[in-house]
């Protein structure tokens, strides 16, 4: 059973619309338009879902969100070196790798649903026969991954019985955003470029379809990559391929690959770029890059206090 | 291959090669050139290209562009495709053989696994740059290859196969790595895919004096290396040392495409084509081809690169120009096929060294049991979700045989047709190289899957089976189209499976430098897993291997007489261009099945064959039963071990298989 493409395109067009339309009043919609849908699968005999598997890092830190912590996730024993926080609970059972998660395993977990992203289609005929499977699409043609994240946080709210859960939720959210926005008022005209580095030659940089680039929209800062992105919301190019922006500072997300900073030192054109030189180059600590709404505001806390710490150093 | 020898040498043929050649050298390099100089004009005016070229003013970011981007990596294209060229055109003389490529003796294998752990496991190793460590791989891997073959005297087969070997080996190991620890290592994708994007003159300098540096230590080798094609009955009368001659020529070899695995990255193809254009273009000798090839290598990478750079523009992001050259050389291939006249027979296994036959039936009644106990423990023996070891009991078995049942089914029909696929190839082609693999099914297959998953957003289990079904039969389609002009001649089919295979490589090689996690689920397949099966899917296909390795069982007299050779199998009255299409078809169909199962790492059927003949087993008969009992055993064993190994995380049984058959097909060979 998989509810996604119904849900994606409710949030879809839903969003759309967005403009005029509160943040509130967009998940008060959303939850009502899926709530048919969600009713009719939690009015079974099952009830809320309490034993859930969480086959990707986005949805499992939304359950964490929502204090319904996912018995089991995918790739649990690197969460610490990706997501860092919210922080897994020990007894978290991991699954191995999100394209292939111990069916044995899910089989002996007595599950209530298996949460999966559409990215995972080919391998939902196997997890059907375990438990219920719901798709969430965060990440996907056209989308844009913070809506899809707030539709997939109500969702999974309904589901899991913790509706009355969303008003704080989405408040925190609120908070995180406008706080950033009030910290970060003396900076909104000095372009950011995001990036990861890949080697000493080549970065993946974010820009539009990214989680990140919403985040810079709600938060009022720029980004200075405007060239095409992926659907997940990124490019991998060279870094001559970096367009020099005047005035614009680059924030590179840890963790960087061994070697490649001292790589870096003998780039002669890294060190001539105009970012290098004015020394408004800073690291950001591990967020996850294909995540939901705790990604959303980590980055959002983290960037507001890099920059400004930044920005007081440099008077 | 005999130089000189293979052709009229009219007085004027040297010319005549020669203007062809510079015909196709100008139709390469001047649209490179114009595209350079276009590219240059667009940013710089014509008066500051040399200031920016030499002294470029450090105010003036245009030309501090050209200086550290645009002409580094001209210059890098040239030199690494001159010295893939020239490393190719020395492989093929050594190992006699046409299809010999830089990427044949594992070393940008080695040096992709040497950068992997030292990634994973010693990153402290990178104070000593990226290069020195991808250097040290590539040399670690030609060593292992020349201790192999060391006793051998480096004869062709024996070094082919040990690279072969090797470089499957590293591959597997790596990436089962990359799938452990994908985030890490996804920086790995660009290199492996030989981006040429340069930022500083550093490379070039280094390659520049490499390249240099070898090319002189090349000299004292050129006549040596000239009589090389010579049997080597006559190559020994005129007073050559084999082994001295092969140890320094090979290495030379792999230092040259080490330099520009480790400075740039993987860049495939060119190594292979240019050789071929020298030959087609009619340089005979040697001496021309040494000359010819890096001429057509540089001017082919350069024109490559540019139309990457103007191609990477249009689509905003990284074209690997590695990968892409491979895209543009695979077709390229395919065209040459009927042109290129295949002069030497692909290399045969000296008779003289196979083991005595032994009694066929105790063996193959050891390997049957060997099979069932590998079967049965299969599915009884797991952990438990603690990570335990266990037996399952009668109650769980009701609950684990779901999980177990199909993908152990999977794993032995998947062996056994491989292995089938396997015999017949490797006795109708001669080769010992022959695998499954060569045909090019599983690429197609590949193909096809690849254009699903990124066609289509939300791409279900059907519909990917679909693809790669699809892709699988277009291939098969495409085999017999090409083979019906040769008489399905066992080159052209294997030429035409290596350009599919480049073909997708390339493709892929593409996707995954871009870091898009789909291409990460085209790499696990591509590692060979049984985890999508399901009940129906392995019982039709546990239905279809018996049919099909039952046909072929009926063809086994003609197995027993293609390895005589043409002449005296037609004149034993067969029909050679049927029975050829039948054994093909049989061979294709049965990989199909099998790609369908656990993904084109087929590795399995070039192992199985060996291991059945290394056991005494000669006859095509009896060889064919061991082969596909020991395939389905190997196969078991490496889906269990994936399954259980590293629990709860699930290894590919394709990769396990190959990291277990690897070693123990270098062992059985080497145990002469």
């Amino acid at each position: 059973m998989v509810t996604g493409p119904v849900g994606a395109a409710a949030g879809g067009r839903t969003n759309g619309a967005r403009g005029a339309i509160s943040r509130r009043a967009v998940l008060c919609g959303l939850a009502a338009a899926s709530g048919g849908a969600v009713a009719a699968f939690a009015a079974g005999e099952r009830g809320p879902l309490r034993r859930i598997a969480a086959l990707d890092y986005g949805l499992a830190e939304t359950l964490l969100l929502l204090d319904v912590p996912p018995v089991a996730v995918v790739g649990a024993r690197n969460w610490s070196r990706w997501v860092v926080e919210p922080a897994l609970p020990p007894d978290v059972v991991d699954l191995g790798s999100s394209r292939e998660p111990n069916l044995e395993l899910l089989q002996q977990l007595r599950l209530d649903a298996i949460l999966v992203t559409p990215f995972q289609a080919g391998i939902v005929h196997r997890l059907e026969r375990i438990a219920p499977v719901l798709s969430f699409p965060i990440y996907v043609p056209g989308g844009r991954p913070l809506a899809l994240a707030e539709a997939a946080t109500v969702r999974l709210a309904m589901l899991s019985g913790r509706d009355d859960a969303l008003g704080a939720v989405t408040a925190r959210l609120e908070d995180v955003f406008s706080a950033t926005r009030d910290r970060l008022h003396d900076e909104r005209d000095r372009p950011l470029c995001l990036v990861s580095f890949m080697d000493g030659r080549h970065v993946r940089v974010y820009g539009a379809n990214s989680l990140f680039q919403e985040v810079l929209d709600r938060v009022g800062l720029v980004n200075a990559y405007r060239g095409r992105t992926n659907f997940w919301g990124f490019a991998t190019i060279g870094i001559e391929a970096l367009e020099p922006v005047p005035d614009a500072r680059l924030v590179y997300l840890d963790p960087v690959p061994a070697g490649v900073l001292q790589a870096l030192a003998t780039n002669p054109l890294w060190s001539r770029l105009p970012f290098v030189k004015a020394g408004a180059v800073m690291g950001l600590p591990p967020v996850l890059m294909f995540g939901a709404l705790p990604s959303a505001m980590r980055f959002a806390a983290l960037l507001g206090g890099t920059l400004v710490t930044e920005g007081s150093r440099r008077g | 291959m005999a130089d000189g020898a293979a052709g009229p040498c009219r007085a004027d043929g040297g010319w005549r090669a020669w203007s062809a050649a510079g015909l196709l050298i100008a139709a390469l390099t001047l649209p490179a050139a114009a595209l350079s100089v276009q590219a240059l004009a667009t940013s710089l005016r014509p008066s500051l290209w040399l200031a920016a070229v030499l002294a470029p003013d450090p105010a003036d970011p245009v030309q501090l562009r050209v200086h550290f981007v645009t002409m580094p990596r001209i210059a890098a294209s040239i030199l690494c495709g001159a010295a893939l060229a020239l490393a190719g055109v020395i492989f093929q003389q050594v190992l006699r053989n046409p299809l010999a490529a830089p990427s044949t003796l594992g070393v940008s294998a080695g040096a992709k696994l040497a950068l992997v752990s030292t990634t994973l496991w010693a990153p402290g190793l990178f104070v000593f740059g990226r290069e020195t460590v991808a250097l040290a791989g590539g040399g670690a891997a030609l060593a292992v290859v020349l201790a192999l073959t060391w006793r051998k005297s480096f004869a062709p087969v024996a070094v082919v196969l040990a690279g072969l070997v090797l470089g499957l080996y590293c591959g597997a190991a790596a990436a089962a790595l990359v799938l452990f620890e994908e985030h890490t290592l996804v920086g790995l994708f660009i290199w492996g895919s030989g981006s040429l994007s340069l930022q500083g003159w550093a490379v070039v300098s280094t390659l520049a004096t490499q390249l240099a540096v070898t090319a002189v230590l090349l000299v004292p080798i050129l006549r040596p290396l000239s009589v090389l094609s010579l049997e080597e009955a006559g190559a020994r009368s005129v007073g050559v040392s084999l082994h001295g001659t092969r140890l320094a020529a090979l290495t030379l070899a792999v230092a040259l495409t080490a330099f520009v695995v480790s400075g740039v990255g993987v860049i495939g193809f060119v190594g292979l084509v240019a050789p071929a254009l020298a030959r087609l273009a009619g340089a005979r000798r040697l001496r021309d081809r040494l000359l010819l090839a890096p001429l057509l290598g540089a001017g082919l990478l350069w024109s490559t690169d540019q139309l990457v750079q103007r191609a990477g523009e249009a689509i905003g992001g990284l074209l690997p120009t590695g990968a892409v050259t491979a895209l543009f050389g695979s077709p390229l291939l395919l065209w040459l096929l009927p042109r290129l006249r295949v002069a030497a027979p692909l290399p045969v296994v000296d008779p003289g060294t196979t083991p005595h036959r032994r009694r066929a039936e105790p063996l193959l009644v050891g390997l049957t049991i060997a099979l069932v106990v590998a079967f049965v423990g299969s599915l009884l023996l797991g952990r438990t979700p603690s990570g335990a070891w266990a037996l399952a009991g009668s109650d769980d078995l009701a609950a684990l045989l779901p999980w177990r049942a199909p993908r152990a089914l999977a794993a032995l029909c998947a062996g056994a047709m491989l292995a089938a696929a396997g015999v017949i190839l490797q006795r109708t082609t001669r080769n010992p190289m022959a695998s499954p693999e060569v045909l090019g099914v599983g690429a197609g297959a590949a193909l096809g899957l690849v254009v699903v998953v990124f066609a289509v957003a939300v791409a279900g289990h059907g519909l990917q089976l679909a693809g790669a079904a699809g892709g699988a039969f277009a291939v098969l389609g495409l085999i017999v189209l090409l083979g019906r002009r040769s008489g399905f001649g066992p080159e052209r089919v294997l030429l035409a499976g290596i350009a599919i295979g480049a073909l997708l490589d390339a493709l892929v090689g593409v996707v995954t430098a871009g870091g898009d996690p789909r291409s990460l689920m085209i790499l696990n397949w591509m590692s060979g897993s049984t985890y999508q099966v399901d009940g129906p899917q392995a019982a039709w296909c546990a239905g279809g291997a018996i049919l099909l390795i039952g046909a072929v069982a009926l063809c086994s007299r003609w197995l027993d007489l293609m390895p005589l050779g043409d002449p005296a199998s037609a004149a034993l009255g067969l029909d050679l261009a049927r029975v050829r299409l039948i054994l093909l078809g049989l061979a294709a169909g049965a990989t199909a099945a099998a790609t369908l199962l656990v993904g084109p790492l087929t590795f399995v059927g070039l192992t199985a064959p060996h291991l059945a003949v290394r056991l005494g087993l000669q006859r095509a008969l009896s060889q064919l039963a061991g082969a596909v009992l020991a395939g389905a055993l190997v196969m078991v064993t490496a889906d269990w071990l994936g399954r259980m190994a590293a629990f709860p995380w699930q290894m590919p049984a394709g990769l396990i298989a190959t990291l277990i058959g690897g070693p123990a097909l270098i062992w059985l060979l080497a145990r002469r």
